[in-house]
């Protein structure tokens, strides 16, 4: 009855599952018991962050954001603000998704295009190593130099001004480095017997790049394209001397009447008010944000596991 | 003749191209789609190089003229007074300031990081893995300004009320601690995920020949896995160091932007990418101001190429040690 009842109570099971019963043999287990155990609190320590920020921002944002009051829900995103920044953000958002769609028309072809010129087109070398130096680079820079910069350049050297155009060629900018780098991890992925059936079968350089090898790089492309679209979403400097502010959408291409508003901007703006009801539609805009920024790299997880994110 | 025309490379280009033209001529349809979109790819693989080129010519010429006015010069990185009313612009207050800041979230994050790297891959049940790794992608994936609100509304005021008192002090909650707290939580997903990849990619064998020599599951995880894996932790090192100093909106919601230096770890700072983004709206029709700033963002933008450069060297180093990063 003894042994078997002792060994079998959930206490002791508890007991040999934490590998308690090593533990104890000797100083050696014990360091090794121990160094686990920090290491596994390092690992809580790590992701709670990830859970206090979202338990904040859903606080107090869910009410904005998935209420049913009057200015609640959808509404929240799709009415403009009004006297006092009253009412929604739809500015912000519309600012938003203008910002990226454009950003994206941009800096996509630009990214995939060279990606596929020095992976299929150039041999290994000086041009290849010159090229990904410089995306590793530009990957790494910060990103107020870069709105520092679109202000230089775009704004003030070319006479763009401030509005969609120079906010969202900035983004595009950013961009470049994580399409392209992610693009020509997928090509490099490709068999290279894929591409040769298709030039044996007598088709041209052109035709085997498009309908063969970035066909079955394709999951790969999108990872990428997704990440970096997740990435520059959340962008507030670039954008501060770029884009301008505005409490309606871009009517124009220049001029003031381009000036264009984003979500991060408006957090930005509505968290420094000391208005209550400011504060709270900044969470809302947060909430709102986080959400569209997680489920694309939700997705963009789906889509490819595989693809290894590029950090480097 | 024709020896001394070939070996000019002027005239060796020009054969090219005559003869690639000669080709585009005599070819059909899919041929010359073929030639041209050889050479439009050729552009958009340039845009990069073009880029960086650019923000480097822009960031030097914007601020040339602060180096070379005499109220300026090289010295304004080491001189520690910005007030641009008194012509005065030196900027080593904000290098400092984002010194000290970022000494504190490598302090944090670094050993947090590794640590949790190595609980990721050596010990984490296949289980939690996948879900751990999945919550740590999505924190990277948190915009900057997210985090800033975060530090703000929470941090701050916990500062200021729970843990200022602890040493004594007084503060308003905006200080470098808070600064430092919320870089090292934005730093350790990168931290993680690369130092993750490079302990995956250490040959299970060293593992098996260490544990078959009787170490213990921790000694093999520290003296032999993370040594071999060390070119792979140091390129993630440095590669936060970079992001640290570059990180933008957090930062500048946290620090309290005051030109002092901090002298304990509850006094504000500035930051250079605070000062940047609160002054160069007013700035830019001043010239010497404007130019001042635009040091800053050159210092940063020469800072973070160094570390983009010593996380490669530190790659460089693993693939010719070891064979793998």
């Amino acid at each position: 009855m003894t042994t078997q009842s002792i060994s079998e109570s959930p206490l002791r099971k508890i007991y040999g599952r934490l590998g308690l019963k090593d533990a104890v043999k000797s100083r050696r287990h014990l360091s090794d018991y121990l160094f686990k155990i920090i290491l596994g609190m390092a690992i809580i320590i790590i992701v709670s962050p990830f859970f206090f920020v979202l338990f904040q921002v859903a606080s107090i944002g869910f009410e904005q954001v998935f209420g049913t009051g009057p200015g609640q829900g959808i509404e929240f995103l799709f009415t403009f603000p009004g006297a006092g920044l009253e009412g929604g953000i739809r500015n912000a958002f519309v600012g938003t998704v203008e910002l990226i769609l454009l950003a994206s028309a941009v800096g996509i072809p630009l990214s995939v295009f060279g990606a596929v010129y020095i992976n299929e087109y150039t041999q290994p070398g000086k041009l290849r190593a010159i090229i990904e130096f410089t995306s590793d680079v530009l990957a790494g820079i910060p990103s107020i130099v870069f709105g520092a910069f679109g202000f230089a350049f775009l704004v003030d050297y070319l006479h763009i001004g401030m509005g969609i155009v120079a906010g969202s060629l900035t983004l595009a900018f950013m961009m470049i480095p994580t399409v392209l780098r992610t693009t020509q991890e997928a090509l490099r992925a490709v068999p290279m017997s894929l591409r040769e059936a298709s030039l044996a079968l007598g088709a041209t350089k052109w035709s085997t790049t498009w309908n063969v090898t970035l066909r079955s790089a394709f999951p790969g492309v999108i990872t990428g394209i997704l990440l970096a679209i997740g990435r520059v979403m959340g962008e507030t400097a670039p954008l501060i001397f770029t884009a301008g502010n505005s409490l309606s959408v871009p009517t124009e291409i220049t001029g003031p009447g381009s000036w264009v508003a984003s979500m991060p901007y408006t957090i930005w703006a509505y968290i420094s008010d000391p208005r209550q009801y400011l504060q709270e539609k900044a969470h809302g805009t947060a909430l709102a944000l986080m959400m569209m920024v997680l489920a694309i790299d939700v997705i963009a997880n789906l889509i490819s596991r595989k693809v290894t994110r590029r950090l480097v | 003749m024709t020896e001394e025309s070939s070996s000019n490379p002027l005239n060796q280009i020009a054969v090219k191209i005559t003869q690639s033209l000669k080709q585009f001529k005599d070819s059909d349809k899919p041929g010359r789609i073929d030639s041209l979109g050889r050479f439009g790819l050729f552009i958009p693989a340039l845009a990069s190089t073009l880029i960086i080129i650019l923000i480097l010519a822009f960031l030097w010429f914007e601020s040339v003229p602060i180096f070379i006015d005499p109220v300026g010069g090289p010295g304004i990185i080491v001189s520690p007074t910005w007030d641009p009313n008194r012509d005065l612009y030196g900027i080593g207050i904000f290098i400092v300031g984002s010194l000290i800041c970022t000494g504190i979230a490598i302090g944090l994050a670094v050993p947090l990081g590794i640590g949790g790297a190595i609980f990721l891959s050596e010990f984490c049940p296949m289980q939690l893995r996948q879900p751990i790794k999945m919550i740590i992608e999505m924190m990277a994936a948190i915009p900057s300004i997210v985090y800033g609100l975060w530090a703000y509304i929470v941090l701050v005021p916990i500062i200021k009320y729970n843990i200022a008192p602890l040493a004594n002090s007084t503060t308003n909650g905006l200080s470098v601690l808070a600064g430092g707290i919320i870089l090292a939580i934005m730093l350790l997903p990168t931290i993680v995920t690369i130092s993750n990849d490079a302990l995956q990619t250490v040959p299970m064998s060293l593992r098996e020949a260490s544990l078959a020599l009787g170490a213990t599951q921790s000694e093999t995880s520290r003296k032999i896995v993370l040594s071999a894996a060390l070119p792979g932790v140091g390129a993630a090192v440095v590669l936060s160091l970079g992001r640290a100093v570059g990180e933008t909106m957090a930062v500048l919601m946290v620090t309290g932007n005051s030109l002092q230096i901090p002298y304990s770890l509850f006094d504000p700072t500035y930051v250079m990418t605070s000062i940047i983004t609160n002054q160069l709206g007013y700035a830019f029709v001043f010239p010497l101001w404007r130019s001042a700033l635009f040091a800053v963002g050159l210092v940063l933008l020469i800072m973070s190429m160094c570390f983009t450069i010593t996380a490669k060297l530190f790659i460089r180093w693993g693939m010719k040690t070891r064979g793998y990063i």
